[in-house]
């Protein structure tokens, strides 16, 4: 009994959850496949997404860039008395993992939750049954637009943090530590290649896709009115913080065999 | 412009609401002892697992990323210490909080939000209790304490981690991997993570309950107030972090002038 309240009903949960995590996904994949349309929307949900996160992102990454130069500065330090090799360690670091894995995680928690509170507050108000009512695929009709959208978006913001990462480590490199701007440019060409570009784009990309689908996933599952939503949002949240940085070890780890 | 007035307007706010929460829970110091204890087991329950798994998947990520870097100049044989040190001072208190954010921060939010707006609030101050000491004190107490013993767990099982995962997937010995924590890792290190994780507990606490408590406009209002929380607490998350490391290391320079 215990055995099964503890152990077999959470996989089961687990396993029914991810089925249809996968069936939203497979349905939106195939909405996709049938060429662009509904154009102005997904530019809408562009709009929201980008826009609207694009100031937090800034600011945050910055103020990430600045603290783990630093960091690596001090760490280095300690452990080889130089800072000599802070243009390669930092640079890799920004591109591999810190530009990408800090503005996915606000992105889960801006976008993430924004979507979730609002396809739940759609289920528990029954309009997505009216939708299914009118013969409108809600998969089709709601999640595709925030796939499209946040795909682009969370990429392009990701290339973005990349960017506003490494001048704050530049600037701090120059004013803190001495060193030229182009001592440290040519340390990245020399440090970080097209590969590194490639891998990061494709984890922008991953990172983009999972959140709008486990997002839509839990606001199409919530039950029990305004409570739920806040559950679900809640749930929503937590659960694509923990797929991130598991996709991000996955991704990782792969690319590490291939790099 | 309006968006950074509004970002400083709810910043001060937040301050004002958790120093009026501070005081109520010193002036009335001891009287709900049970409410606390019962909040910090709840609180901890919740987020233990996900802590775990959140830790442990930080520790691994940064040990294929600090040996893919090591490798390239044959120092390898620091990576325990490069490791330990990343994981303890910034990595793992700065994503295992974003998780906290999310778990502990959201939740709290969904659940004072809920109550503001169906006026359970209202109902509670018209009995005649104060609703900050009876709802807010041993939600803010219990989640300061419990994501700082958390954040302290999380960090060890990323060590653990990145243990593991150094062992599975470079084949270094523990021994080995062990050998070098005491060149990068003193008593100084741990107490930068704990006192970042105290600080970012304190943050999640802060922004969680102020946002739920003031909460407006029906259920969507929650739903509004929920989001805001997690995008808050993230990013003074992140701000305290830099200003916390310019702080200790200003403190680490002056305890080594005085010391040496």
């Amino acid at each position: 009994m215990a055995f099964q309240y503890y152990f077999l009903n959470p996989i089961i949960t687990f396993l029914l959850g991810a089925r249809e995590v996968g069936f939203i996904f497979y349905k939106t994949l195939m909405t996709c496949l049938k060429g662009p349309h509904r154009v102005r929307e997904v530019i809408g949900y562009m709009y929201t997404i980008g826009v609207g996160s694009l100031p937090i992102i800034t600011i945050s990454t910055a103020f990430a860039g600045f603290v783990v130069t630093s960091e690596l500065a001090h760490q280095m330090d300690t452990a080889l008395h130089t800072v000599e090799m802070l243009p390669g360690f930092s640079g890799q670091f920004i591109f591999r993992e810190l530009g990408i894995v800090i503005p996915a995680l606000l992105l889960v928690s801006k976008v993430g939750a924004a979507t979730t509170a609002e396809v739940g507050s759609m289920k528990v108000t029954e309009q997505i049954d009216a939708l299914r009512l009118l013969q409108i695929d809600p998969i089709e009709y709601l999640v595709y637009p925030r796939f499209v959208a946040s795909l682009i978006v969370i990429t392009c913001l990701t290339l973005i943090s990349i960017f506003v990462t490494l001048v704050v480590a530049i600037a701090v490199a120059v004013l803190k530590y001495n060193f030229a701007v182009l001592e440290y440019t040519n340390a990245l060409t020399h440090f970080v290649t097209n590969r590194d570009l490639i891998c990061a784009l494709v984890k922008g990309m991953v990172f983009g896709a999972v959140v709008p689908i486990i997002s839509c996933y839990y606001g199409f599952n919530c039950s029990g009115g305004a409570e739920g939503v806040g559950n679900a949002t809640t749930n929503s949240v937590v659960t694509s913080t923990i797929i991130v940085i598991i996709l991000d070890f996955v991704l990782t780890f792969g690319f590490s065999l291939v790099l | 412009m309006k968006v950074l007035t509004n970002f400083f307007h709810q910043v001060g706010g937040m301050f004002l609401f958790s120093r009026e929460v501070k005081r109520t829970w010193l002036r009335t110091f001891g009287s709900n002892a049970p409410l606390v204890i019962e909040q910090i087991g709840s609180v901890g329950i919740r987020s233990i697992s996900t802590v775990c798994f959140a830790g442990f998947f930080v520790g691994a990520i940064l040990v294929i990323q600090l040996q893919l870097m090591l490798a390239q100049y044959d120092a390898s044989a620091m990576l325990g210490g490069l490791n330990t040190s990343a994981c303890i001072r910034e990595v793992g208190p700065l994503i295992i909080s974003f998780l906290l954010a999310g778990k502990v921060g959201a939740y709290t939010t969904a659940e004072l939000g809920t109550m503001r707006v169906t006026e359970q609030i209202d109902a509670i101050r018209c009995l005649g209790t104060n609703p900050i000491q009876y709802l807010v004190v041993p939600r803010y107490v219990a989640i300061v304490v419990s994501s700082l013993l958390l954040l302290v767990f999380g960090l060890l099982v990323g060590l653990f981690g990145s243990m593991i995962v150094a062992n599975w997937l470079y084949n270094i010995n523990p021994l080995q991997y062990l050998q070098s924590v005491p060149r990068f890792c003193g008593g100084w290190t741990v107490f930068c993570g704990v006192a970042k994780s105290a600080v970012y507990g304190t943050i999640v606490a802060s922004v969680s309950t102020y946002k739920g408590y003031n909460a407006s406009g029906g259920a969507k209002g929650v739903g509004v107030a929920v989001t805001e929380c997690a995008v808050y607490t993230n990013l003074l998350i992140v701000f305290a972090n830099t200003f916390m490391s310019i702080l200790l290391d200003g403190m680490h320079e002056i305890f080594t002038m005085v010391v040496g």
